[in-house]
């Protein structure tokens, strides 16, 4: 239809953003209320162990303090990011018989100021009996390991320790590989990392006397945890309210339900007062969740062109001390494997693996930068073999548009080969690749060298709450109030739901007041955790501007006399078109249906859900059943320069071309997208959670290094756009938060070996892996 | 035992009592309700706690409120005129240098008394002037490119 599009793709800087800017923008921690006391949380101090006995009689006693709860204050009620028949909760809130990681929750205390509540918990005795303990995950699957858990029943190998299993299988893969012109197989490790959101973990939870438990909790969507909360503290969803504050990054580390807020409610129950529970940055590091390291096997077979043929590969998951989402990440690790290329014959099996470490969160990516760095790296070996350069041998695997995958979703409009061509071409790609050229530089000692990576990701699945509404309202003067649970966690969801509702109704962004990520108020929104804001969010959006739209379209047709479809909207007003003088304000519109259709001041609502027609997200276990409808794809070049003295590589420049259907705001995308890259980059060379038999030693950011102002690459953006946003029509569009952190990893990877001969197989790509692979160490 | 002191603060003088181990920025979050300023790590790693002293950045989780007196401090509150941004808070925004906003604070005061110091900081400059704050979202590279607009709107604004 080509409408003109006023709003919709346009660089409009962020609707938070001079809250921020000025302090006003209230986060958790921000937020005071009379009589408020300090929660701390008692965490264990051994990786496994039976507890015998806790007293916290010493600790009740001293002053200022107002309770303590352990878990005989609880309802006894389990938990798990994971909850279904196969995967049942496997965590209590409140450690009861045993501890299974450094940093499990023990008790809580509620003083009257920080030293007293601190103090408090120094007073709590508990007596342990020691287990001997596990932390190496293919250690923990021997069999004789110590038990941390005993092995799902439903996995068939005599292995320990197996929390969940994902299996899956297509063609045939020992076919495949029989007639394969080339094949080879490959180990790839990944190292632990963390979030490195700037805003600790935090919860305020207020008890009401009447019964109403308010809450307010650095997350990324209310209503998940509003139904855990309710459910482990034996509350109808109705008794809690999660409400909005500001949130200072997440992440994926501030999904699931943590200890902290559970324990904070509880403690405001008990004493009537509210509480607040703000977790110091060493805690973070030493008991919190981080990402998840994957070992990847992985065997490829291949034609002698490069076509792939076959596949087998075995996923192994280190998830700590209880499932948390380490059975999600070895279902993910399949997908992100099977997305990007055509694969006639794969062999998958992943394993998550109980040990005692700390439990672990999706980090950005959820799989995604340890499965392609992998992949990618096995690829760019095999095409070196075949004497085939790394774009071909990407372009001749690549999905097409319209492309069906194997578990039967689509790939739709997937602009993966003009990703590869522009990315290409952009970089001079195919020129530089192989020339081991000097860096320009008098330095001779340093190399520089290019190196690519693709991937994948999905835009939203099924998981609670499943859906987005959204309500959007007049007001009276013709301004609008958007109603959304959506939570903007940094990536911008407020200001681009506030797009759509502004190219609708042709209403600027600052007219347009959003209430949001309140359980009490807003309707029920997906969460900022699966990747489906702007899909699914946004189309529950659009749909309840174009409600609105419509309805004021009607009642100016019936006030001008004049069909819908000569009508035009333009600044908070619709004239008719040819003769822009008639024309009625939409203050005028709503009093007018205020007045003409029973007191309707103008409201629409919009509802969204992925794949409409599934019933559940697909089996974790075997893969079966649909994933995603929307599936974005990237291309990255790294350029790298690595001394071949010292082993130090860094990222001279991140290229990404990528197709995210269209942006919404590119301004907003690039940022995006300059995150992951730097956040790739924190990966590749500088960050390494270190633990020692369960006990964190880099528990601060002096020793977990993320990258600084100091360590930034250029970073260029090619948007490959393969949808488009018209009125009346929902959109396809797909995801940007966490697609792009991981081609770049592969990428980086490549591009050291471009530029010294050194194929690494783990990350992180310290200087000794380097100087190992040039023989200068050993 | 709490001592009484006399903050400046944004341009506004606050008698108050505090702990001889108070910092700067729990009296300038729990006392002074000042909550703008932000605590990250509480240690001096990370630059989300900066305040300006005197014109200069000081980390507030490392400074003693006791030794704040006589001194003049500015934090994130006292930079806008009212509802007009700073330069440099409005650079930050039109450039798309904020996403959650934890840093922004430090952020913008340290490249404040950057860009009053030196009104055309080099590209090293600005990396020296910003290289104690963390920032976990953005990649720096829209910071660099928010204080480099800033700081030319400053100088011709100056001339
Ligand atoms: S809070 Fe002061 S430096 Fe981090
Ligand atoms: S904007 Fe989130 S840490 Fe900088």
């Amino acid at each position: 239809m080509g409408d003109r599009l006023d709003y919709i793709g346009q660089r409009i800087p962020r609707k938070d953003g001079p809250a921020k800017a000025t302090g006003r923008a209230e986060y958790t921690a921000d937020i005071r209320l009379p009589g408020m006391l300090v929660g701390r949380i008692l965490r264990s101090p051994v990786p496994h162990a039976r507890i015998l006995n806790i007293d916290v009689s010493k600790a009740i006693g001293l002053e200022g303090v107002k309770a303590i709860v352990t878990a005989k204050d609880a309802p006894g009620i389990k938990h798990g990011f994971v909850e279904t028949p196969r995967y049942p909760p496997d965590q209590y809130p409140l450690a009861t018989d045993k501890v299974r990681f450094i940093g499990e929750e023990i008790a809580a205390g509620a003083a009257t100021d920080p030293y007293t509540a601190q103090e408090a918990l120094e007073l709590i005795q508990v007596e342990y009996e020691p287990l001997p303990a596990v932390f190496d995950p293919e250690e923990a699957m021997r069999p004789g390991a110590p038990e941390i858990h005993p092995t799902h029943p439903k996995v068939r190998e005599p292995y320990g320790n197996i929390g969940g299993k994902t299996e899956t299988e297509w063609g045939d893969v020992e076919a495949g590989f029989s007639e394969s012109h080339y094949v080879r197989q490959d180990r790839f490790e990944s190292h632990l990392r963390t979030h490195g959101y700037l805003e600790p973990q935090v919860t305020l939870a207020s008890f009401e006397p009447g019964g109403k438990l308010n809450v307010w909790t650095s997350s990324q969507g209310p209503f998940l945890k509003r139904a855990k909360l309710a459910r482990t503290l034996g509350l109808s969803f109705s008794a809690v309210r999660v409400q909005k504050a500001y949130v200072g990054g997440a992440f994926g580390g501030k999904i699931d339900l943590f200890s902290h807020e559970f324990c904070a409610a509880l403690l405001s129950m008990k004493t009537g007062r509210p509480v607040r529970i703000e977790t110091s940055r060493e805690e973070i590091f030493s008991a919190y969740r981080h990402g998840q390291p994957l070992i990847v096997e992985i065997k490829t077979g291949v034609k002698r062109d490069g076509t792939l043929v076959a596949q087998e590969v075995r996923v192994i998951n280190n998830c700590g001390g209880y499932r948390g989402s380490g059975v999600v990440i070895i279902f993910l690790a399949w997908g992100f494997i099977m997305l990007p290329y055509r694969l006639p014959n794969l062999k998958y099996e992943g394993y998550a693996v109980y040990t005692n470490n700390p439990l672990r969160a999706p980090q950005r990516g959820h799989g995604a930068p340890q499965v392609r760095f992998a992949v990618e790296s096995q690829l760019d070996i095999i095409a070196e073999e075949l004497g085939i350069d790394p774009v071909e041998i990407r372009l001749r695997n690549a999905r097409e548009p319209g492309e069906q995958l194997p578990n039967g979703d689509n790939v739709h409009n997937c602009g993966l080969k003009e990703c590869l061509e522009k990315a290409a071409e952009h970089t001079s790609f195919r020129k530089r690749y192989g020339q081991k050229v000097s860096a320009p530089s008098p330095n001779t000692r340093v190399r520089r060298g290019i190196g690519m990576g693709v991937s994948s990701y999905f835009g939203g699945s099924l998981i609670y709450p499943n859906s987005s509404s959204v309500v959007v309202k007049m007001n009276d003067d013709g301004t609008v109030t958007m109603l959304t649970g959506a939570l903007d966690i940094g990536q911008g969801a407020e200001t681009i739901l506030c797009q759509i509702v502004a190219e609708e109704l042709k209403v600027p962004v600052e007219e347009i007041q959003v209430i949001a990520a309140d359980t009490e108020t807003t309707p029920v929104d997906i969460g900022v955790w699966i990747s489906g804001n702007a899909y699914v969010s946004g189309n529950a959006t659009r749909e309840a501007a174009t409600r609105v739209r419509r309805k004021l379209l009607e009642i100016a047709a019936e006030k001008m006399e004049a069909y819908t479809g000569d009508l035009a909207l333009e600044n908070k007003s619709i004239y008719v078109k040819g003769s822009p003088g008639k024309r009625l304000t939409y203050g005028e519109l709503v009093a007018a249906s205020i007045q003409r259709r029973h007191g309707d001041p103008i409201i629409g609502e919009g509802h969204w859900r992925t794949m409409r027609d599934e019933p559940y997200h697909p089996s974790l276990a075997s893969t079966k059943g649909r994933w995603s409808e929307n599936y974005a794809f990237d291309v990255q070049v790294a350029e790298v320069e690595v001394d071949t003295e010292t082993g130090k590589a860094r990222l001279v420049r991140a290229v990404t071309a990528h197709d995210c259907g269209f942006p919404i705001n590119p301004l907003l995308v690039e940022g995006q997208i300059d995150g992951q890259v730097s956040m790739a980059l924190g990966h590749a060379f500088l960050e390494e959670v270190i633990m020692e038999e369960g006990r964190t030693v880099t528990p601060n950011w002096l020793e977990y290094r993320m990258p600084t102002i100091h360590n930034v690459a250029v970073s260029e953006h090619i948007d490959v756009i393969t949808e488009h946003y018209e009125k009346d029509r929902p959109y396809r569009t797909k995801e940007v938060g966490e697609g792009y952190v991981s081609a770049i990893l592969a990428a980086i990877a490549n591009a050291i070996y471009d530029a010294v001969g050194v194929r690494l197989y783990s990350t992180p790509f310290t200087p000794e892996k380097i100087l190992k692979g040039l023989g200068k160490i050993r | 035992m709490k001592q009484l002191i006399e903050l400046s603060v944004n341009g506004e003088t606050y008698e108050l009592a505090v702990e001889p181990q108070a910092t700067l920025l729990e009296v300038l979050r729990n006392d002074l309700g000042l909550t703008g300023t932000k605590e990250a790590c509480g240690t001096g790693e990370c630059g989300s706690c900066t305040v300006l002293i005197d014109g200069r950045p000081v980390l507030s989780c490392l400074t003693l409120a006791l030794d704040c007196t006589g001194q003049d401090i500015v934090t994130i509150e006292g930079l806008a005129e009212g509802e007009r941004m700073s330069p440099v808070q409005q650079a930050f925004q039109d450039c798309g240098a904020i996403q959650c906003g934890f840093c922004t604070p430090g952020m913008v005061l340290s490249a404040t008394a950057l860009l009053e110091e030196n009104s055309r900081p080099t590209e090293e400059e600005i990396r020296k002037a910003l290289e104690g704050h963390l920032c976990r979202c953005t990649g720096y590279n829209k910071i660099i490119e928010a204080v480099n607009k800033a700081a030319g709107q400053m100088a011709a604004r100056q001339k």
